[in-house]
């Protein structure tokens, strides 16, 4: 279904299934960009490592590792370790998120200068600037 | 430009959907974002709430229930099972919980 | 035959990420510990029970080979344990040995084909179904998410666990778990578990908000994190965390609950 989505919109993010099962199934799909959320703990590795590979096998699009809930340089060592051919973005684990996840609101309202929330949206700046979006809607973050 | 995002669940997925997707919204483009998760959160995330969220109708049945007749345009199921989320991002969620074969493919 | 009148039957489903897989290795292994026969059983295609059990990463699913077609004209499913080998030949042959003593057994993983998949899941099930109720106690860890863990997976449960997070999306998540596990398993008793809990209103929240007994609050613990980025048990980590003290009375109670139902007296 991704191939075939096909909106007016100049922009399509899906928030896949958790886990690898979409991937799986995932025939001939291409976007152009797989945001692969990882966290430095044994388990969330394993399952970004197959992801990686299964991204990889069937040329999903651009794989940008996201480094999230990075405590310190060991946990941001762990991720860029297990993919060193890989760009890894690091985000910092922040009590801000917490928070926001607790009460259900959007980071972005509740916490928009909170050092998680800028490093993802200067990752998805980037996205655009390389993607060749004018940025005319000029609103800042 | 289509973006998928992928994940262990937990592992802040949803939380890094959200914020791209209004971020890229804020600077100008138009933002369509797709809750494939077999349980949808993204709106949470987005800032709909959990009562919106809950109540959103998968697009996934009327997906598959049009292929039977005329199937719709895409435009077309956004406006009638999508909600707005802030920063005028569409939001729609593409799987029922209960379908033995959820997903985006 | 003090086994007889304790075995439980735990499965415990929740949202990825829950902390489902960590307490379920801490449950197992407490139960082990106050002298239950324990068999751990991993259904989620993730890699995770095998880990918080402080098994490491374990890839030792059940072979093709004690999987067979059933015969012409034989009710059940497709596939079932080959002839002459009992649910109890499987668990001695197949589970891996775990600390405490808690039998490991794995269901067949992601990257195996969808055919053997089936053979294996297939046989899993029914060595759960075969095992005898009254001697084993099972500490079952369902896939994460709503939509794989019931389809039959939980049917061996007497008690299914839903962790949930005190999150809006860990509540959203914990309702339709329960909607769904009344719907499916229909165990005879569905509660909730909060892991992660920062405030002493979370279990009133999570209990209000799901409809479920919260049979346990489980602190936010730095050593259950700390286990999760070593891939190691907290139960060998942090034997003497907050964690491991709440889970362990939880398998007490469990216990305790069976006894006083006159189950299996």
């Amino acid at each position: 279904m991704l191939s075939s989505v096909n909106f007016t919109h100049d922009t399509v993010i899906a928030d896949l299934e958790a886990g690898l099962g979409t991937l799986t199934r995932l025939g001939n799909a291409q976007v152009d960009v797989v945001l692969l959320v990882v966290e430095a703990t044994t388990k969330s590795l394993e399952v970004a490592a197959r992801g990686a590979d299964l991204a990889r096998e069937k040329s999903l699009g651009r794989l940008i590792v996201i480094a999230n809930r990075v405590r310190d340089e060991v946990d941001a060592d762990a991720v860029r370790k297990a993919f060193p051919d890989d760009e890894v973005i690091a985000v910092p684990h922040d009590p801000a998120i917490v928070e926001a996840d607790r009460h259900g609101v959007a980071a972005l309202d509740a916490a928009p200068d909170a050092p998680a929330v800028r490093a993802i949206s200067a990752m998805a700046r980037n996205l655009l600037v390389m993607a060749g979006h004018n940025g005319s809607g000029a609103a800042s973050v | 430009m289509k973006l998928a995002v992928v994940g262990k669940g937990g592992s802040g997925k949803t939380t890094t959907a959200a914020v791209v997707a209004r971020t890229l919204a804020r600077h100008g483009t138009s933002v369509v974002a797709l809750d494939c998760d077999s349980n949808p959160n993204l709106g949470i995330s987005l800032g709909v709430g959990d009562d919106e969220t809950e109540r959103l109708i998968a697009m996934r049945q009327a997906l598959d229930e049009g292929e039977q007749e005329h199937a719709p345009g895409w435009d077309d199921l956004l406006d009638r099972f999508g909600t707005d989320a802030p920063d005028g991002v569409r939001l729609a969620v593409v799987t029922a919980i209960q379908n033995p074969e959820p997903g985006c493919p | 035959m003090s086994n007889e009148v304790t075995a439980v039957r735990v499965a415990l489903v929740g949202k990825g990420g829950s902390g489902k897989s960590a307490i379920a290795g801490i449950l197992a292994r407490a139960l082990a510990q106050q002298g239950a026969r324990v068999l751990a059983v991993d259904s989620d295609p993730m890699p995770g029970l095998s880990l918080s059990l402080g098994l490491g990463l374990v890839d030792a699913p059940i072979p093709d080979d004690a999987v067979e077609e059933k015969a012409e004209g034989e009710p059940g499913p497709r596939f079932r344990l080959r002839t002459g080998l009992s649910a109890l030949d499987a668990v001695d042959r197949y589970a891996v040995d775990a600390p405490d003593g808690v039998r490991f057994l794995q269901f067949g993983k992601l990257r195996g084909h969808s055919a053997s998949l089936m053979r294996s899941q297939l046989a899993f099930r029914q060595i759960l179904d075969d095992l005898p109720p009254q001697s084993w106690s099972v500490v079952g860890d369902l896939p994460g998410g709503t939509r794989q863990p019931f389809y039959g997976w939980a049917r061996y449960a007497d008690t299914v666990l839903v962790v949930t997070e005190p999150t809006a999306k860990g509540l959203l998540s914990g309702r339709r778990l329960a909607r769904l596990a009344l719907g499916d398993a229909r165990p005879g008793r569905l509660a909730a578990i909060v892991n992660k809990v920062t405030d002493p209103g979370d279990a009133e929240w999570v209990r209000a908000r799901t409809g479920l007994d919260v049979l346990a609050a489980v602190p936010l613990d730095e050593a259950v994190g700390d286990a999760e980025r070593h891939g190691a048990a907290v139960m060998d980590e942090a034997p003497d965390s907050q964690a491991v003290a709440v889970v362990t009375s939880l398998a007490h109670r469990l216990t305790e609950d069976r006894v006083g139902a006159g189950i299996g007296s």
